[in-house]
């Protein structure tokens, strides 16, 4: 997903963060990187990502 | 290399010297603050250091040990911590701009800080980092931390400090703090040994985090011994953390017998032999590789086909946690007072739609699954630390300016650690070579949730038939060069 400089800036004021011009392509860069590998886990991943619950591993329940 | 003195000693041969009163806590003191005096204009790897508080507990300790009252081997070293973490009298200054000086008085001791007092460890001072523990300062505002190997080059992020000073000899050791990769990157890159525990293995109460679910405090030292001290002494239950593990800490000397018969090892094929991985790097890793195997090892090659994702989703996750704290707190009100490389990073995954975190909250569980079954299967995982040699202190800035620098500066950095730290597993940072400009490499091996001790006994095997860590920077030719 490629993150326009204006989506970044609606997205920024949504949060409360007024973001300087110089900011806004580094911003968009970074959010359209992640944003877009999510894409290609969804891809590769889905159907286990479905299946799995969103426990973050910090009461590790495994045999160890 | 410089020749050994010492303050280049391990924590281990210190204290045998310590206990046996063949130097004093004093003389062990005043050769680390000499060094801060002498290298720390060009290291920049402490913040604050208070010299005479140090050499008051030192005249203490020394009259302990002289009294037969000598607390075991941490007793009388002298030791820093990242700037992450509170320690009454020092302010916590969190490498950052943001906060103004009364913001940073520390309001009582980390239980890291009161567990290594009560071991007799020596706190010099709080050690230079990246801006909040974040990886990606650009412009450091105590100054732009340098490799002791060569002045040039970067240490790595984001316990900076903490590795340089560990290496240069300036303290015995230092705590660091690994979210994504913090101790193990400036191990590596500074040629030191330095580990992420288990989370939950050692307390995090009174750090300053926000990445709930993955930070960890961790050791930096000069040897695995060393480290294996150190965790015995930090790690284990408390309850101000209600994270922590209350789990016993084992005695981990029993394991390091540099034994590794019957111990079954796998190179994660993905991390050591990916994309970009530089040429140095394998050779090293290979020959890593084969000492083990002399050692007894078995080591095979297994393919993780879902690490290459750690990246994205500690992005997608973690960075989210820390970005929704930074929201509520100076994000809002004080941008401009973040560095560029901190603030950007923090919009960023300040703007990752919540259905997103979700989905990658349940990717990690499915990323982690691979991992721990392959743990199943083998005692540790091994990979290069890093993917590359240090870099040029301007290559290594995140400071995007196009697509083209997303692989290198975002993600190849990040490759090898990430894995690990998003499954909560122990990984070590053990030096295992050099580049052909004298920079150092590193061996990372990963074991299953607690089995520091699995970590430890493969790492003190490796330190017995090399000696790469006994290797150190020349520093008056590092002040030359600089």
């Amino acid at each position: 997903m490629d993150v326009t400089i204006e989506q970044v800036r609606v997205l920024s004021e949504m949060q409360g963060l007024s973001l300087p011009e110089g900011d806004l392509e580094n911003v968009a860069l970074r959010l359209s990187t992640w944003l877009t590998a999510m894409e290609q886990i969804e891809v590769e991943m889905g159907a286990e990502i479905n299946a799995a619950e969103p426990i973050p591993p910090v009461f590790p329940r495994e045999e160890f | 290399m410089a020749a050994t003195n010492l303050t280049y000693l391990t924590c281990i041969e210190q204290a045998k010297l310590l206990k046996t009163r063949e130097i004093s806590p004093v003389e062990l003191m005043k050769e680390s603050l000499d060094r801060i005096d002498r290298y720390e204009p060009t290291l920049k790897a402490w913040i604050t250091v208070n010299g005479e508080q140090a050499l008051t507990k030192a005249r203490q300790a020394e009259a302990e040990i002289t009294a037969g009252k000598y607390r075991g081997p941490l007793h009388g070293l002298p030791y820093g911590v990242k700037d992450q973490m509170h320690a009454l009298g020092f302010p916590t200054t969190l490498g950052t701009r943001v906060l103004d000086a009364h913001e940073m008085v520390a309001p009582y001791d980390a239980t890291v800080i009161k567990r290594l007092a009560a071991a007799g460890a020596i706190l010099i001072g709080k050690q230079n980092q990246h801006e909040w523990g974040k990886g990606g300062t650009i412009d450091f505002p105590y100054g732009q931390p340098r490799n002791p190997w060569h002045p040039d080059y970067d240490a790595s992020s984001s316990s900076t400090g903490s590795g340089i000073a560990t290496a240069a000899g300036l303290c015995s050791f230092s705590i660091g703090e690994d979210t994504g990769g913090s101790v193990r990157g400036p191990a590596s890159c500074n040629g030191v040994v330095g580990l992420r525990p288990t989370f939950g293995r050692v307390s995090r109460h009174g750090g300053v985090m926000a990445g709930y679910s993955s930070d960890t405090f961790g050791p930096l030292a000069r040897s695995v011994e060393d480290v294996a001290a150190i965790m015995e002494v930090i790690g284990g239950h408390d309850p101000l953390d209600v994270l922590c593990s209350p789990r016993p800490v084992p005695h981990y000397a029993h394991q390091m017998n540099g034994d590794l018969r019957g111990m079954k090892l796998a190179v994660v094929r993905e991390i050591a032999y990916g994309d970009g991985v530089d040429e140095e790097v394998v050779a090293a890793f290979e020959t890593s590789v084969s000492v083990l195997r002399e050692q007894g090892a078995i080591v095979e090659e297994i393919s993780l086909p879902y690490a290459k994702w750690a990246v994205p989703l500690q992005m997608l996750s973690t960075d989210a946690d820390v970005a929704s704290w930074f929201l509520a707190n100076y994000l809002r009100d004080r941008y401009d007072r973040f560095d560029v490389g901190t603030r950007t990073r923090l919009a960023s995954s300040a703007l990752i739609p919540a259905s997103v975190y979700n989905r990658a909250m349940r990717a990690r569980t499915v990323v982690r699954a691979q991992v721990l079954d392959a743990m199943r299967k083998y005692d540790a995982l091994l990979t290069p630390t890093n993917v590359t040699p240090p870099r040029l202190i301007e290559a290594a800035q995140e400071s995007l300016g196009s697509a083209d620098d997303v692989i290198p500066k975002l993600i190849r950095r990040r490759i090898a650690h990430y894995p690990f730290s998003l499954s909560n597993v122990p990984a070590m940072s053990v030096p295992n070579g050099f580049s052909k400009d004298g920079l150092p490499l590193a061996l990372q091996i990963a074991s299953r949730p607690f089995g520091e001790g699995t970590v430890f006994q493969i790492g003190h095997a490796y330190q017995k038939a090399t000696d790469w860590h006994s290797q150190h920077p020349d520093l008056q030719k590092t002040l030359s060069v600089a």
